[in-house]
C-alpha cells in the first residue's frame, strides 16, 4: 500500500530523515514511533508529497509518488496540528474538503462523517467553540472526507481527554478494520501497544527496529513492555 | 473550477466573519472617503449652512418666513428661543448666523410703501463675513416671497392698502396730480385684489404666487469642468479606494501565512489540485473583495455624494485592473512574509506606508513634485492614476492605457511570486 525506501532528507546542515525505510499493507495500522525531533513529522510529509526526499523514492499503492494529484487523491492525513478553519462550523469545514476533492454527494457524506466521529449536533457550530477533543475529532473526519485509502495520523489524541482518546482509537480500529491502510505517530506507548499491528521505532532520522509490538518484546526480554524498548533503544536523554 | 471556487467562497466567508478585517477593508475605507471628502472642502453643492433661528413675533407673516427658512435647502435650522441663546450659538461658531424675526415684523408691513421694509435681524460672526451677503439675499428673497400671501389675504391686504392711503394723506410733498394718480393707483390695486379668488389655505407658495413675482431667477448649476472634480468627494473617493485596497492585502495576505502556519494551507496542498488552482482559488477571493469594496465607495459617490462619472466603462475596467494588481500582491506579501507577526506587522506596515505616498492620504496632485515622482514606486498610485483619470478626469483613452498596463504587470509579477508563498514547504 505504500513503501518508503531509503529515503534521505537534509534542512541545511540538519538531516531530518536518514535513510528510512518502511512499509505499509492493506488494512494495517502501522505505529511509527520516535521521541521529538527523530523525524516522524518529516517521513510523514514526505509520504504524502508535501516534501521532495532528497534521495529514496515512496510509492503509494503501486501507482508512483504522491506528488501526482491523481496519485494523492488515495491518502489522508489528519496533522499533528488542528488544520481546520476556527471560523467555519463543523458542516462548512467538511463540506470545503469535500468540494476540493470532488466528493459527488457532500451533504450525504458529510453527515456520515459528523455521525462516524459523533458530532452532528455540534454540526452548525463554528470550530472555535469546540474544545480539544471535537477538533481532533473533527480533524480526523476531515481527512476522511473522501475515503483514502491509506492514512496519515501525525498524533491525532494528543492533548485530548481520555473519552475523545478512547473514542479516537476505536475509530483508528475500525477503519483498518475495513480495509484501511493507516500510518499512526504516537508518543503515547500503550496506545501504540493497543492498536498497532507493526511499529516502526525511529531517531536521529534512522529506523532502530520494525516488527510487531510482540515481536519487539520478544527481542528484548518477556517481562519488558514498550515504553521501555522504547527507552532503551533511543536513550533516556532529554531531547529539544 | 469547482475546488477554485470553493477555496474562494471559503476564504471570502472568513473574511466577512472576521469583524476586525471587515470594518479595515470596508468601514474604514468608506469612513475615511466621507472625511477626507468633508476635510477638502465637501461643503459645495450638498451641504448647508447653519443658521439659529429665533421668531419673536406671533404674526403669519413671520411664521410664513420661518417655514420657508426651514424648508430651504441652503440652511439647516435650529430654533432657539430667545435671542440671547441664539447669539450663544454663533458666538460657539455653532451657527453662522442668527436670525431674529422680530416682534415688530408685522408693523414692518406698513412700511412696505414707505420704504422701510419688513424689518428681519441676522446676526453674524465677523469671521463669516462672506456668507452674511448669502444670508441678506436670501432672507430678502423669502420675505419677498410672502408678498402674494399677504395680498392674497383680503384683511391683510385692506390693512395694507389703509397703510398705504394713510402714508399718502401724510405725504406733503407730492401735488394734487401725483396724490390723485397715486390715490387712484392704490383704489385700482384694491379692487384688483378683491377680484381675486380667495385661497382657504395661503400658506403655501404654490403657482398663484408665482404670478406675483416680479422677477423669476431660477438657479443651475454650471456643468463640472472638464478635468476638474465636481466636488471634493470626487477625489476623496479614489483615496478611500486606496484603503480599501490596502485592507484587502492585508487581510488575504496575512489569512495566507496564517493557513500556512496553522497547515490549514499543508492540507489544501494535498487535496488533488494543482497550485495554480489554489492560487487562483485564494486570488479569486481577494479579487472579489476588491471589486467589492471599490464598487461600494463609486456607489457611495454617485448616490450620496453625486459624483458623475464621466466614463463608466473604464472606471469599471480600472476597477478591474487594480482588483487583479492588489490580488496578485496579496500573494506577494504573503511569499514575503514568513510568519504571521511578519504579515500583520512589518507586511501591513509597507502597505499603510505606500498608501500613503500613493495618495492615500494627500492627493497626488497636491503633493509636491518630489513626492509624486515618489509615489510612482508605489502601486496604490496607478490605481489612483487609473481610476480617476474615467472618473472625473475625463482623460482620454488613449492616456489611461499606461496606468492599466502598470497595474496588470504588478498583478502578474506579484501571483508569480506569491506562487512561492503557496509551495512553500512544511515549516518543520
Amino acid at each position: 500500500m505504500l513503501a518508503l525506501r531509503d529515503i534521505r532528507k537534509s534542512f541545511g546542515a540538519v538531516v531530518a530523515v536518514d535513510g528510512l525505510s518502511f512499509e505499509v499493507g492493506a488494512g494495517e495500522v502501522f505505529g511509527l514511533l520516535g521521541p521529538n525531533g527523530a523525524g516522524k513529522s518529516t517521513a510523514i510529509a514526505i509520504a504524502t508529497g508535501l516534501l521532495t526526499p532528497d534521495s529514496g523514492s515512496v510509492d503509494l499503492l503501486g501507482l508512483g509518488s504522491p506528488s501526482s494529484p491523481a496519485v494523492r487523491m488515495h491518502l489522508g492525513l489528519a496533522p499533528q496540528e488542528i488544520t481546520l478553519y476556527d471560523d467555519l462550523t463543523a458542516r462548512e469545514n467538511l463540506t470545503f474538503f469535500a468540494r476540493l476533492y470532488g466528493v459527488r454527494d457532500i451533504a450525504a457524506r458529510v453527515d456520515e462523517l459528523l455521525t462516524l466521529v459523533e458530532l452532528s449536533e455540534r454540526a452548525k457550530d463554528r470550530v472555535s467553540t469546540f474544545s480539544g477533543g471535537m477538533k481532533r475529532r473533527l480533524n480526523l473526519a476531515a481527512a476522511l472526507v473522501h475515503d483514502p485509502q491509506l492514512l496519515l495520523l501525525d498524533e491525532p489524541t494528543a492533548g485530548v481527554d481520555p473519552q475523545s482518546r478512547n473514542r479516537i482509537l476505536e475509530l483508528v480500529r475500525g477503519l483498518a478494520a475495513s480495509g484501511k491502510s493507516i500510518v499512526y505517530t504516537t508518543h503515547y506507548m500503550e496506545e501504540a501497544a493497543k492498536i498497532c499491528d507493526r511499529v516502526g521505532i525511529v531517531d536521529r532520522g534512522r529506523m532502530l527496529e520494525v516488527g510487531s509490538v510482540a515481536e519487539l518484546l520478544a527481542r528484548h526480554g518477556k517481562d519488558t513492555d514498550l515504553e521501555t524498548v522504547f527507552l532503551t533503544l533511543t536513550g533516556r536523554s532529554l531531547r529539544e | 473550477m469547482n475546488a477554485i471556487f470553493a477555496i474562494a467562497q471559503k476564504d471570502l466567508r472568513l473574511l466577512f466573519r472576521d469583524r476586525g478585517n471587515m470594518f479595515f477593508t470596508f468601514g474604514f475605507p468608506v469612513l475615511l472617503a466621507i472625511f477626507f471628502g468633508f476635510v477638502f472642502g465637501g461643503e459645495g453643492a450638498t451641504s448647508k449652512m447653519d443658521l439659529a433661528l429665533v421668531n419673536e413675533s406671533s404674526s403669519e407673516l413671520a411664521a410664513g418666513i420661518a417655514k420657508d427658512l426651514r424648508a430651504d435647502s441652503s440652511f439647516e435650522v435650529i430654533v432657539m428661543p430667545t435671542r440671547e441663546s441664539a447669539i450663544d450659538l454663533v458666538r460657539a461658531g455653532k451657527v453662522t448666523a442668527a436670525v431674529v424675526l422680530p416682534v415688530t415684523l408685522e408693523d414692518g408691513i406698513e412700511g412696505l410703501f414707505n420704504g422701510s421694509g419688513i424689518p428681519i435681524e441676522a446676526i453674524v460672526d465677523p469671521a463669516r463675513r462672506a456668507e452674511a451677503g448669502l444670508i441678506q439675499g436670501k432672507l430678502n428673497e423669502l420675505a419677498f416671497r410672502q408678498l402674494p400671501k399677504l395680498f392674497g389675504n383680503i384683511s391683510q391686504s385692506a390693512k395694507l392698502f389703509d397703510g398705504a392711503r394713510k402714508s399718502l394723506s401724510e405725504a406733503k410733498n407730492l401735488d394734487p396730480t401725483q396724490r390723485l394718480a397715486a390715490n387712484a393707483l392704490i383704489f385700482a390695486s384694491e379692487q384688483f385684489m378683491k377680484s381675486l379668488p380667495q385661497e382657504a389655505d395661503t400658506s403655501e407658495p404654490d403657482a398663484s404666487a408665482k404670478a406675483w413675482s416680479p422677477v423669476n431667477v431660477s438657479i443651475n448649476e454650471l456643468p463640472a469642468r472638464k478635468g476638474a472634480p465636481r466636488s471634493s468627494f470626487d477625489v476623496s473617493i479614489p483615496q478611500g479606494i486606496v484603503w480599501g485596497l490596502a485592507g484587502c492585502i492585508s487581510a488575504f495576505a496575512a489569512g495566507v501565512v496564517s493557513e500556512r502556519a496553522r497547515g490549514t494551507l499543508d492540507r489544501l496542498r494535498l487535496a488533488p489540485i494543482t497550485r495554480t488552482d489554489l492560487l487562483a482559488g485564494k486570488g479569486l477571493a481577494c479579487f472579489i473583495a476588491a471589486l467589492l469594496v471599490q464598487g461600494l465607495l463609486v456607489a457611495l459617490a454617485v448616490v450620496a455624494f453625486g459624483s458623475n462619472v464621466a466614463q463608466p466603462f473604464m472606471v469599471a475596467v480600472a476597477c478591474i485592473a487594480s482588483a487583479f494588481a492588489f490580488s496578485g500582491l496579496a500573494m506577494l506579501v504573503a511569499g514575503i512574509a514568513r510568519t504571521e507577526a511578519e504579515a500583520n506587522g512589518a507586511g501591513r506596515g509597507a502597505i499603510l506606508i505606500l498608501a500613503m505616498i500613493g495618495g492615500g492620504t494627500i492627493p497626488l496632485f497636491f503633493m509636491p513634485p518630489f513626492m509624486r515622482s515618489l509615489s510612482n514606486a508605489s502601486p496604490f498610485r496607478w490605481t489612483v492614476t487609473a481610476i480617476e483619470g474615467p472618473f472625473w478626469r475625463d482623460t482620454p483613452l488613449s492616456e489611461q492605457w499606461f496606468p492599466l498596463m502598470v497595474l496588470f504587470v504588478i498583478g502578474i509579477v506579484g501571483f508569480f511570486i506569491g506562487s512561492r508563498a503557496v509551495g512553500r514547504p512544511f515549516s518543520r
